[in-house]
């Protein structure tokens, strides 16, 4: 039997929910998300949590710092605690050509309210406790930066969404889809079949198979990245650290846990979500560099997951030109937890509207069509 | 009535697992981050398997399929056979070209082995190869 609805959301991460939650909100009914496993199976279950709006395009500043407002009062909105913590992003810089970059950058991004500034070695010193500011030139500050707990954040949209009526399937993967001749999409999935006029692709690493089936092609990459967490420990960590030049991150949980992670410039496409000793080892040599006393604790657990990245590392949103009622949201190059809430409540103006608050168009895929891609000089990892 | 504790790391009681199984967060993987089952130091080798036993239970015997099964246990933790250089080329070798593969391996482990009560690794351990 084929089940029809208004709008499919394929992926129950967050931009999923968040999506189903913001359509569900401005009057829509008929909504179907479709998960192939449990709620945050994908990239959202397995990030870094941070939310920073230090970047270095316009537009990442931009789209991050309506973001923050929106996580600012999302609790209160979702009726649901997401954890979300403001102790701000302290940027390491270790080279002068970075210190070039971060220092030019800062008005750019004060200029649109971030207000990020620059602290100096012995400010580092008194805010971090036992940092080794060796090698370090400095660093970049900005207070409004955070965290929030991703499944919280998921869990708060999806319940939030299932109050407005929308159905959450689960264990459903999508094996088929095609486009209709009277219009709009048949999605197949192990269980069960959906018909509906709008189609929202939002799966994460996966989000290029299933445009494919129709297609489309998305020209993004999935990259395993890994995070590694320690026991629990005092509070004593207010940001979350990072280097841009290392890929590396890492902040305190609510908990007391260390969490983070570091790059690897040499990774091959992967599905695969393995965990490696490589990364355990190149991780904890990082960590203890950057805070020797952290070498006297144990790390529990480390976990790995999909940066489904584009070419230019800046997410692909919109429509594709010749597939009316589809709409997708991907590419976003790891960055796609802390941008998902203004994401989701742009793209649902797009559908409900026509337009969006904020302009999207260089944003959509036809970006790769021609012309050259600028990269933001920002993105770790 | 007496509280009864699941997971002595995290400090979980029993109740606050059927609270999560009322609101809808059923499988194993969604019911250890809801409550924290698990995510302590001991990563779930006192309490996986009692938490596995409810949700069979519940689930009419049907232990091993749908959201039953834990998709990963934690690695890397002491004793282990020699140094950290040791262990680590054993388990490039068996992992060929690729770095070898610790956890998240879906389905290879289908229940927590159970093993006497041993401690993660300290950074300087990893870092130093002190591994005993």
């Amino acid at each position: 039997m084929i089940q029809r609805a208004e709008v499919v959301v394929i992926g129950g991460g967050v931009n999923g929910l968040a999506c189903a939650y913001n359509l569900a909100k401005s009057g829509m009914t008929d909504i179907v998300v479709l998960e192939k496993g449990y709620l945050g199976t994908g990239a959202t279950g397995r990030c870094g949590a941070g939310i920073r709006q230090q970047w270095g395009m316009e537009e990442n500043i931009l789209l991050a710092r309506e973001s923050v407002k929106i996580f600012e009062q999302l609790s209160d909105e979702l009726g649901f605690n997401t954890f979300f913590r403001q102790g701000g992003y302290l940027i390491l810089i270790s080279d002068e050509k970075e210190y070039e970059l971060i220092k030019s950058t800062i008005p750019k991004q004060n200029k649109l309210d971030v207000p990020t500034r620059m602290m100096t070695r012995q400010e580092i010193v008194s805010f971090v406790p036992g940092i080794n500011v060796d090698g370090l030139l400095g660093g970049a500050y900005c207070p409004t930066d955070g965290t929030a707990y991703p499944y919280a954040v998921l869990w708060g949209y999806g319940e939030a969404a299932r109050k407005r009526g929308v159905d959450i399937k689960l264990n459903r993967t999508v094996t088929e889809v095609s486009q209709l001749d009277r219009g709009g999409y048949r999605i197949v999935t192990n269980e069960d079949t959906y018909e509906a006029p709008i189609m929202i692709n939002v799966a994460g690493a996966r989000t290029k198979d299933i445009a494919a089936q129709l297609g489309i092609n998305i020209p993004t990459e999935p990259h395993l990245h890994e995070i590694a967490v320690t026991e629990a420990v005092k509070a004593f960590l207010e940001p979350m650290i990072i280097s841009l030049k290392k890929g590396f991150y890492f902040s305190q949980s609510l908990r007391g846990e260390i969490v983070g992670g570091i790059g690897d410039d040499h990774q091959e496409p992967t599905y695969s979500n393995a965990s490696s000793a490589d990364f355990l080892f190149k991780y904890a040599s990082a960590l203890r560099e950057t805070i020797p006393a952290l070498g006297k604790i144990r790390i529990i657990r480390q976990w790995a997951g999909l940066y489904d990245m584009s070419p230019d590392a800046r997410p692909i949103i919109g429509t594709v030109d010749g597939y009316d009622g589809y709409y997708h949201a991907c590419g976003f190059s790891g960055h796609g937890f802390m941008l998902s809430p203004i994401i989701a409540r742009l793209l649902c103006e797009r559908i409900t509207t026509g337009e969006t608050s904020i302009p999207i168009d260089n944003l959509s895929l036809s970006r790769f069509s021609g012309g050259t891609l600028v990269k933001d000089p920002y993105v770790v990892g | 009535m007496p509280k009864t504790i699941l997971c002595h790391c995290e400090d979980v009681e029993i109740g606050e697992l059927y609270s999560a199984l009322a609101q809808g967060y059923g499988d194993i993987e969604t019911l250890k981050r809801y409550t924290g089952i698990g995510t302590g130091k001991c990563q779930g080798k006192c309490c996986f398997l009692q938490t596995l036993r409810i949700l069979a239970a519940l689930k009419s015997g049907a232990a091993g399929s749908g959201g039953t099964e834990p998709e990963s246990v934690a690695a890397g933790r002491s004793p282990l056979k020699s140094g950290a250089a040791g262990w680590r080329a054993q388990r490039s070798e068996a992992a060929g070209s690729r770095p070898p593969q610790l956890a998240g391996d879906v389905g290879a482990i289908r229940v927590p082995t159970l093993r006497p009560p041993v401690l993660p690794l300290r950074i300087d351990d990893i870092v130093d190869g002190e591994w005993s």
